[in-house]
């Protein structure tokens, strides 16, 4: 079960960093970062409603808090998504700009969210309230919490709703065209910069699921902790494929198996090793991941 | 007739470097009229700053204006003259979505239309009847057509977008003789049916034959223009442009 529950956080990581690069051939690097921001933006807002740390709150009752804070931390979060888009990433395409200053902006603005975040927060932790009254299940031998039944449900249905969007919709269409052809899109009378908000809003709003729910998972905050996660998930969706929904979410779920696989049987300072060791292997075996094709866009 | 289209004393540039140097020419209301010129000439390149596409591949507008109706429309952005102005470029190399399903490729273009399911609907039969082998062929990869039958798709993707206006940059690239007079008949019922069209060819013989009217355009300026038998008739033309 520890291992579905990692799996989702990689998953639902995975889906912003395979969406926005299926879309526009970009590695936000970033992503791992917005991530993090979600769980802080899931922090102050919890925080504001419940009351406590020092500050009064509003006083409502932890399930109210839930019921809220989950789509108010998707919306902040995919506000800073878009945020990066309109002032980082737009000016660049605009003016042609070659792939890897894109790529390298991304990583400078995750940068700069780690380090604006302990420039204004500080370097303390914050530990995230309660809002779920732990319930644990057991079924013959497993027992698992509802909130890790909660994680692994919300990456299924992430998954279902982002696989329907893509393939059935207008607009998922327009996604996939521009992956194809950037310049085809207007004179299909649509509006490209639409679309690619769209897809951040997506992206990024995902990271923020993730954020607040391994925020509850694990309720101790800190700038950094974007970092590796974000790193795990980016080679999660290499390692399926990236730019496809499903390899994104096969590659989350392998790695997280992979890490609980390792530690069962090793000592757990050998996870990382052996966990990426693995990955390696099948990146070896399989260039593209396991759902990528090679590709022949031309952009 | 109305004047659809209006360009005037059009400068282009790519960077610095000038490629129309101050064009003009008009396009009638339910007119075939065509631009001919040899590689390099611009032709390209005027129907491109015509649909104004983003940076970096499109040319940059320094002087004159274009009127769509009248209207300025350089201030439009590129999605706007395809869907509030009714316009179509059918681009040179066709540009389909390789990746979309033939289907998927027509509802795409469908993307910005507000007049109602059952309106797509009629106009996705009318392009099934125009272009039967895209009604066999809806479910492929549009990739794996044949140079034919993609061309067919990037002309049924812009009837799919309600053009009453389309720009058609070199149809008649790599179709065999018999498939290019398919086209061009079909063009043919499209204008009799009140479509305008800017038809832009290599092939000035066949492009003259169909146009109503003509412009020839030489290194960035235009060098000849009138009707069509004017121009078939003209000398220089002849020598030029119809081998003789
Ligand atoms: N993206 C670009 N950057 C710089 N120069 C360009 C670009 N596209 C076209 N040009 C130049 O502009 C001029 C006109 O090109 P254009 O493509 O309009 O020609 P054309 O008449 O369409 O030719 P063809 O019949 O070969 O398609 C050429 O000299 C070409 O080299
Ligand atoms: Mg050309």
């Amino acid at each position: 079960m520890n291992a579905l529950q990692f799996g989702s956080f990689y998953a639902l990581i995975a889906l912003g960093y395979t969406l926005v690069y299926g879309v526009l051939r970009l590695i936000n690097f970033a992503h791992g970062d917005i991530f993090m921001v979600g769980a802080y933006i899931a922090y102050f807002v919890a925080v504001l409603l419940l009351g406590g740390e020092g500050m009064s709150g509003l006083g409502l009752s932890p399930g109210l808090t839930l019921a809220i804070t989950v789509p108010a931390t998707m919306i902040l979060t995919s506000l800073v998504g878009v945020a990066l888009e309109r002032t980082m990433y737009r000016p660049l395409r605009r003016k042609g700009a070659d792939r890897l200053y894109v790529v390298i902006t991304a990583l400078m603005a995750g940068l700069m969210l780690e380090n604006g975040n302990l420039a204004l927060l500080g370097a303390s932790r914050k530990s995230f309230p309660e809002l779920l009254q732990k319930v644990i299940w057991t079924f013959g031998s497993v027992s698992v919490t509802n909130l890790k039944v909660i994680v692994i449900v919300a990456a299924l249905l992430v998954f279902v709703l982002l696989e329907f969007i893509v393939t059935k919709t207008k607009i998922g269409m327009a996604m996939r065209g521009i992956s194809y052809d950037k310049f085809a899109i207007p004179l299909m009378g649509i509006p490209l910069d639409t679309i690619i908000v769209f897809t951040f809003i997506l992206g990024s709003s995902m990271a923020g699921l993730a954020g607040i729910l391994f925020a509850m998972s694990y309720p101790i905050l800190e700038p950094y902790m974007g970092a590796l996660i974000g790193w795990k998930a980016f080679i999660a969706a290499v390692v399926g494929g990236i730019g496809d929904i499903r390899g994104a979410i096969v590659g989350g779920f392998l790695l997280g198996f992979i890490e609980i696989g390792v530690v069962a049987v090793f000592p757990s300072t050998l996870r990382d090793l052996f966990a990426f060791s693995v990955l390696l292997g099948i990146l070896w075996l399989k260039p593209t991941g396991l759902f990528g094709v090679a590709k022949t866009t031309k952009i | 007739m109305n004047t659809l289209l209006e360009v005037k004393n059009l400068k282009v540039r790519y960077g610095n470097i000038e490629a129309l140097h101050g064009i003009s020419f008009d396009v009638k209301e339910g007119e075939i009229v065509t631009l001919i010129g040899a590689n390099g000439a611009g032709k390209s390149t005027t129907l491109l700053s015509i649909c104004r596409l983003p940076p970096p591949e499109a040319p940059r507008v320094i002087e004159g204006d274009i009127l769509f109706k009248g209207q300025s429309i350089l201030n439009l952005p590129p999605h706007k003259i395809v869907s509030d102005l009714n316009m179509a470029l059918v681009p040179e190399g066709r540009r389909i979505f390789g990746n979309l399903t033939v289907e998927e490729n027509l509802k795409l273009a469908t993307y910005a239309r507000t007049d109602g399911h059952e309106a797509i609907e009629r106009d996705f039969e009318r392009v099934f009847t125009l272009f039967a082998r895209l009604a066999e062929r809806k479910k492929q990869r549009s990739e794996s057509l044949s140079g034919g039958e993609q061309q067919m798709l990037a002309v049924g993707r812009a009837l799919m977008s309600k053009c009453s206006f389309i720009m058609l940059d070199e149809p008649s690239m790599g179709l065999a003789p018999l498939l290019m007079y398919d086209m061009f008949r079909t063009l043919k019922v499209l204008n009799a049916e009140g479509m305008t069209i800017l038809l832009i060819e290599q092939n000035a013989n066949l492009a003259l034959r169909f146009a109503h009217r003509g412009y020839v355009l030489d290194t960035g300026e235009i060098v000849a223009q009138g009707t069509s038998e004017e121009l078939l008739a003209d000398p220089e033309v002849k020598k030029a442009y119809l081998g003789g």
